[in-house]
């Protein structure tokens, strides 16, 4: 124990050194005036233009400026952000490629009949909060990952209240789950893709994850929907991205609840740990 | 005094303030349980944070992610890896 | 401007998460429990991610109160976008930080995921231990 106190010493000794090192020069101004007096140009830039009706060259005709930054003008940093949280899933999935879909050895029987009956119908409610999330995108603050996240305590109260084996029999086993994403999935492609296949069939340019019309291309997603700005394909955008988040956090969710006695068939042969 | 924008910063004082005892002690307690309640409770307090900085997209996305999935996910991994800490 | 209590308020915030991070980083290099690690590590993503945050906010103008950066006008005339202008908080790091909670979150799935599979291999959560399960086995292989 002498070992250890010795070194939580010298750690706490450099930790007050070095927030005095990081703290004082903020002190003196380094980070300038703080906070900030205006906000910079080009966030100047980016708020004039996401809904100007005067300037339509370069508008996004949704009234929310941070869902416009992420889907449409920085949209390619959101294309290798979904990328990297698909192979996530993939890597995490793919430790278990022997046990999924196999029944599990325990017989689970949920909990009362009261938290059931209760749980359904509020899980309706839940569902719904979700999905108009997901929908209002590009009205109020919301959007595809926010909506998603929310849509998906569904899935984890029903995996806890029912019981497990009551989930991998209905219609939402892991194996419906994966067609879920991965149609979601291509869901995204496509509608970045479909302005490059409008190119090939008449004769205008057109740009990748282009949105609405600019000054050298005609092609543009509609911009209204009823009588409310609709951002576009940023609509499509945040459907799909809420389905492909909901299905992402319940598989997360089913690969962490196996019993003991069925994962330990994974490292059956092996017999060093590396 | 006091004005609007003088409470508001007041406020942002209080909640950052309020989250290191709550780090501290999430990173010291030997009881994992507990430290997995003191790291949500570290962030509620910056949910306000991000409420008074106004910042609704982030509140939504933070509300959902870290008090509920992640606390989820580390109490699941407790209960099969083992709840205390040696030292 | 702003006043001196404003100031000093948004300066505590600043050295607040300065000492979060260093904190946490202390957690990451210095407990031996797996599961340890990775709570100090989510704590350390969110603290960073609440700099940038930061980062983006305003002074307030005598007179004019701050918005989120969302239009609630859907016929704006040149008046009411030049109101928007000078209320609206920066909307560029919210977007930067929305792909880095997400990014975070994914790669913190996949690490709930290789601890139980280390686990699974070596029958504790403790570096320690791991290491010197570790040395063991390399020993009677090279002997």
């Amino acid at each position: 124990m002498k070992g250890t106190r010795i070194r939580d010493a010298i750690f706490i000794a450099s930790i007050v050194f070095a927030v005095t090192i990081l703290a004082v020069p903020t002190l003196l101004g380094a980070l300038g005036h703080m906070p900030p007096v205006d906000v910079r140009t080009i966030a100047i830039k980016y708020l004039n233009n996401t809904y100007n009706p005067f300037n339509q060259s370069i508008w996004t005709s949704s009234p929310e400026a941070v869902a416009a930054i992420v889907w449409d003008y920085r949209g390619l940093d959101t294309l290798f952000e979904t990328a990297v949280f698909y192979s996530a899933i993939i890597a995490a999935l793919a430790l278990y490629r022997e046990i999924l879909g196999k029944k599990d050895t325990l017989e689970g029987r949920g909990l009362s009949i009261i938290v059931q009956r209760s749980t359904a119908i509020s899980m309706v409610g839940i569902l719904v909060v979700g999905f108009a999330t997901i929908l209002h995108g590009q009205l109020t603050p919301g959007g595809g990952f926010q909506g998603g996240a929310i849509a998906a305590v569904t899935s984890v109260v029903a995996i806890v209240v029912f019981s497990r084996l009551f989930i991998d029999r209905s219609r939402l086993s892991y194996k419906h789950l994966l067609v879920i994403r991965n149609t979601a999935l291509v869901g995204i492609a496509l509608t970045a893709i479909i302005p490059l296949i409008f190119q090939l069939f008449s004769n205008q340019t057109t740009f990748i994850f282009q949105n609405q019309g600019k000054a050298m291309s005609g092609f543009s997603y509609p911009h209204t929907i009823a009588d409310a700005p609709m951002g576009g394909s940023i609509w499509f955008y945040n459907l799909f991205e809420g389905l492909a988040v909901v299905s992402a956090f319940s598989l997360a969710m089913i690969i962490v609840f196996y019993s003991e006695e069925l994962s330990r068939k994974t490292i059956e042969g092996e017999e060093s740990g590396f | 005094m006091l004005e609007l924008a003088d409470l508001v910063f007041v406020m942002l004082g209080i909640s950052a303030l309020l989250s290191i005892p709550a780090t501290i002690l999430a990173i010291i307690s030997r009881d994992l349980l507990r430290a997995v309640i003191f790291s949500a409770l570290q962030s509620t307090m910056y949910t306000l944070m991000f409420f008074l900085l106004m910042a609704p997209d982030i509140v939504l996305v933070y509300v959902a992610v870290s008090i509920g999935f992640m606390s989820l996910l580390i109490i699941l991994l407790i209960k099969k890896v083992g709840r205390y800490e040696r030292y | 401007m702003g006043s001196e209590l404003q100031i000093s308020m948004y300066v505590i915030v600043i050295v607040s998460l300065y000492v979060n991070i260093a904190v946490c980083m202390y957690g990451v290099i210095s407990k031996p429990n797996l599961v340890k690690k990775l709570i100090s590590f989510t704590i350390l993503q969110d603290s960073i991610n609440a700099f940038l945050i930061l980062i983006g906010y305003k002074l307030w103008k005598p007179g004019i109160l701050l918005q989120p950066p969302v239009l609630l006008d859907w016929n704006p005339t040149s008046e009411i976008l030049k109101q928007f202008l000078e209320r609206a908080v920066d909307p560029l790091p919210q977007a930067l930080v929305l792909t880095a909670i997400v990014i975070g979150l994914a790669v913190n799935i996949f690490l709930v995921t290789a601890i139980l599979h280390v686990y699974r291999h070596f029958n504790t959560v403790d570096m320690d231990e791991i290491g010197k399960l570790k040395r063991v086995v390399v020993v009677e292989e090279t002997t």
